[in-house]
């Protein structure tokens, strides 16, 4: 498997892959009667390959993803009409258990003109199991279109997670990503956001978490192809124990991307000499009038902010967590939701306690 | 909403595409054997170890595959490359004895001069070996030891037995085991413990024979506690072969023991560049390097800097500009392998008409290396859309107790800058060309006064253009 060497995945064994029986979609109150939302993929009938050139789709590797085009077990399609705008999330939660251990999640997404809504994916495990989570995610953005998408990964640490996730944006419209990586032995996530016409925008905000054997690989890509399009990367870690973790982020300007800005950004905060952190944040371009720019820096815990706030009473190990507390902070304030806050807050803190 | 784009003309070349008839006494045939590779160890009359390893490096050569990544080598022909080609000239040590179309050749690159007025030595390299060397005597008298690379290998056997190609071995990659069967050619230097070389020292070379490749061989040895500047600079003529530039620069730098490295590299635009330049530095040790990248129709050069004693230190300062038909692909790599090592590496390129420039770099921390330091900069002038420029830094942490900071940016001249220098009233061509001109200076002053009269030649560039 190519471009998997880092992370020392070469030969991955697909589990069998067993149904999800349970439920795990939520559908706001005030679900309006227009929007078409089906609980299989697939549903969009044959607009799908208008919108969507599934083949041509290599997210995380094209092994995966020909594995969850092909025997997915879950997922939605999500149509919205013209203008329609949905104020409450719709929520897909998977609990994986004994019982139901694979996800095979494919989803789509078609925001017409104007329209508005938040989806959010949480994943989660029983103790005890060993998961496997391996999803896709296609999002089709038409103009002044917003679609925000926060996916919550908490596997626990025998788990593999694997993702796919694209966004293809016309005029004016707009794809926020939010992604929380905190669980889970394997992890490897794509997100690519398509900004093909004038004024498209995309954000993506992620923290992750590298506890224990975790390795992790984590490729984000923003590719400019429409004028004046906007693209914002910024990324928060905390790595410890023997963590690894890969970071790709790839800011692409085509031609004919002019007065197109792209901004990526990664902090990284190192807790264990044992960590291995690597980054690859690629810039590529071929057009002038761009501003592109990409900033990583990776470092241990200031010892004066430590000194500062034991100064005041705080342990050793307080400390530390207010300061990787504060660096997720602004990331996880983009999340309106406070229950999704508070699960992903005490999760952190769960993993920070023996740090 | 069109605007009009800054014009940047092409740099002149002129001088530097003057070709000379050439001459040769001997020239093997095109392609390589064993027999091709005996037969230039013998020509150089070098002892049996050497003729060894050429046959070894031939050997790995034909087993490596050619690299896939980075640039195109689809229309490089190995066998078409001449190995070895000597010109009509033996050793030199006045300048009155250098013949004459070669001497004519190098005084019109402006070498001559440059030796006379602070240079304490030129080793010109013509075609493949050195025509001319020359190394003032205060610094003979300390021991210094600036010398071609074949007669080191007779004078100081035991040093190149120690040294050579140790750093770069023939197995690093398909080019170095070519390097490694063909090399021809190059420096030598030796410093002395706690000698301070304060004159830097020069060599220059260049390509003439159409088809000729060339392999010279650099290899530097700062003993402990000593100082070296050291400058290479190149410049080849055109011609419609294409040519191959596979050299090898060794750098030792001991403890304590500085070394500046500065080149220019001013190939043709033919030329396939893929040069391999290491340095490895022990305690406390600090290797600068100053590299500019110029010509060629291809490069792929990544100086690394090994940084193996506790303390030493790495510089690096690059700019790269890329023109029509250019994909220039450099970078440079740094490895921190002994903890309170530091690096700074401040990249900068220009890509115009069509030009293609590749930053790619690699940062490494070892396991074992605490309390490193490093910070990258890469900074990307691109003049149009024709114009292609990316950046891949590759940063690989293997321990928590660092500080690293890295940070690209792509763009073009940016019209604030323009309008504030117009209200100052400045016109808007002069305001281009300062905004040019300050983008490329912080490598122009780590340059001695001829080589930064040489970069500001090359890069010429006049500014036109009206409020955008």
């Amino acid at each position: 498997m190519k471009g998997w060497k880092r992370i020392g995945l070469k030969d991955f064994e697909f589990p069998n892959i067993l149904e999800y029986h349970k439920e795990y979609l939520q559908i706001p109150e005030d679900f309006p009667e227009t929007v078409n939302l089906l609980k299989s993929n697939g549903g969009l009938g044959v607009e799908n390959e208008h919108y969507f050139n599934e083949k041509a789709l290599n997210g995380i590797g094209r092994e995966f993803v020909s594995l969850v085009q092909e025997f997915s077990n879950s997922g939605i399609s999500l149509y919205l009409p013209s203008k329609v705008k949905i104020h409450d999330p719709i929520r897909l939660e998977f609990a994986m258990d004994e019982k139901n251990p694979t996800v095979l999640d494919k989803n789509y997404i078609v925001a017409e003109a104007g329209s508005e809504a938040t989806v959010i994916f949480d994943y989660s495990t029983d103790e005890s199991i060993r998961a496997f989570h391996n999803g896709m995610l296609l999002v089709y953005a038409k103009e002044n279109s917003t679609v925000n998408i926060i996916k919550v990964q908490r596997m626990n640490d025998k788990s593999s997670n694997f993702d796919t996730n694209y966004a293809f944006i016309e005029g004016n419209g707009k794809v926020n990503w939010i992604s929380v990586e905190l669980g889970s032995d394997i992890s490897g996530v794509n997100y690519t956001s398509y900004l093909n016409e004038e004024a498209s925008q995309s954000d993506l905000s992620s923290i992750y978490l590298g506890d224990g054997l975790r390795k992790m690989d984590l490729s984000y890509t923003m590719v400019h192809r429409g004028p004046r399009s906007i693209s914002n990367i910024e990324t928060r870690g905390v790595l410890m124990d023997k963590a690894k973790k890969v970071f790709r982020g790839n800011l692409d300007f085509k031609r004919g991307a002019r007065h197109s800005t792209g901004v990526e950004e990664e902090y990284v905060i190192l807790l264990d000499p044992t960590v291995k952190s690597h980054s690859i944040p690629a810039l590529l371009s071929e057009e002038d009038d761009v501003q592109g720019e990409h900033a990583a820096s990776a470092g241990q815990i200031s010892e004066n902010k430590l000194f500062y706030l034991m100064s005041r009473g705080l342990s050793q190990r307080d400390a530390k967590k207010l300061i990787i507390e504060a660096s997720f902070r602004p990331i996880i304030e983009k999340i309106a939701y406070g229950d999704l806050r508070s699960i992903i807050n005490g999760e952190i803190e769960r993993r920070l306690i023996n740090a | 909403m069109d605007r009009k784009k800054t014009y940047v003309k092409d740099v002149s070349r002129k001088v530097y595409d003057i070709k000379n008839k050439f001459d040769y006494r001997f020239k093997t045939d095109r392609g390589l054997t064993p027999d091709i590779i005996r037969e230039i160890s013998k020509e150089k009359n070098e002892p049996q170890w050497m003729t060894d390893f050429r046959l070894k490096s031939l050997e790995i050569y034909n087993n490596k595959p050619m690299p896939t990544w980075g640039v195109d080598l689809s229309d490089l022909d190995m066998d078409d490359i001449i190995a070895y080609i000597r010109p009509d000239a033996d050793m030199k040590h006045s300048w009155d004895d250098v013949p004459d179309d070669i001497k004519n050749t190098f005084e019109r690159l402006g070498i001559p001069q440059a030796e006379r007025e602070s240079l304490a030595g030129v080793g010109a390299q013509y075609d493949s070996e050195v025509v001319y060397h020359n190394i003032k005597k205060e610094l003979v008298d300390q021991g210094v030891v600036y010398t071609d690379i074949e007669t080191a290998l007779v004078e100081y056997e035991d040093i190149l037995k120690e040294y050579f190609m140790k750093l770069v071995p023939p197995t690093d990659h398909k080019f170095a085991a070519l390097h490694g069967a063909v090399w021809s050619g190059g420096s030598f230097v030796y410093v002395p413990e706690g000698v301070n070389v304060d004159i830097p020292l020069q060599s220059y070379f260049r390509l003439n024979a159409p088809g000729a490749g060339q392999f010279e061989h650099t290899l530097i040895i700062v003993e402990k506690g000593a100082r070296l500047h050291f400058i290479e600079g190149c410049s080849a003529p055109v011609y419609n072969v294409n040519n191959l530039h596979a050299g090898c620069v060794e750098l030792f730098v001991k403890e304590d023991a500085s070394l500046r490295y500065s080149t220019i590299e001013n190939w043709s635009r033919n030329m396939y560049n893929l040069n391999t330049k290491r340095a490895l530095v022990d305690k406390n040790g600090t290797i600068e390097w100053v590299s500019g990248s110029f010509g060629s129709k291809v490069s792929m050069l990544y100086p690394m800097s090994i940084l193996q004693g506790e303390g030493a230190r790495s510089e690096f300062t690059g700019i790269t500009f890329a023109s029509t038909g250019q994909h220039l692909d450099t970078g440079t790599k740094v490895v921190h392998a002994a903890p309170h090592t530091t690096s700074t590496v401040n990249s900068k390129s220009i890509s115009k008409n069509g030009g293609y420039a590749f930053y790619r770099g690699l940062l490494k921390v070892a396991p074992g290396a605490y309390g490193c330091k490093s910070s990258v900069s890469c900074e990307s002038l691109m003049l149009d859309n024709m114009s292609k420029s990316d950046t891949l830094p590759i940063i690989e942490l293997n321990n928590d107790d660092i500080d690293i900071g890295h940070e690209a940016k792509i763009g073009r001249i940016s019209d604030e800058a323009i309008f504030y220098l117009m209200s100052r009233g400045i016109s808007e061509e002069e305001a281009k060309a300062m905004i040019v001109r300050g983008f490329v200076e912080p490598i122009t002053k780590e340059l001695p006064l001829e080589y930064a009269v040489e970069l500001n030649n090359l890069i010429n560039i006049e500014l036109e253009g009206t409020i955008g």
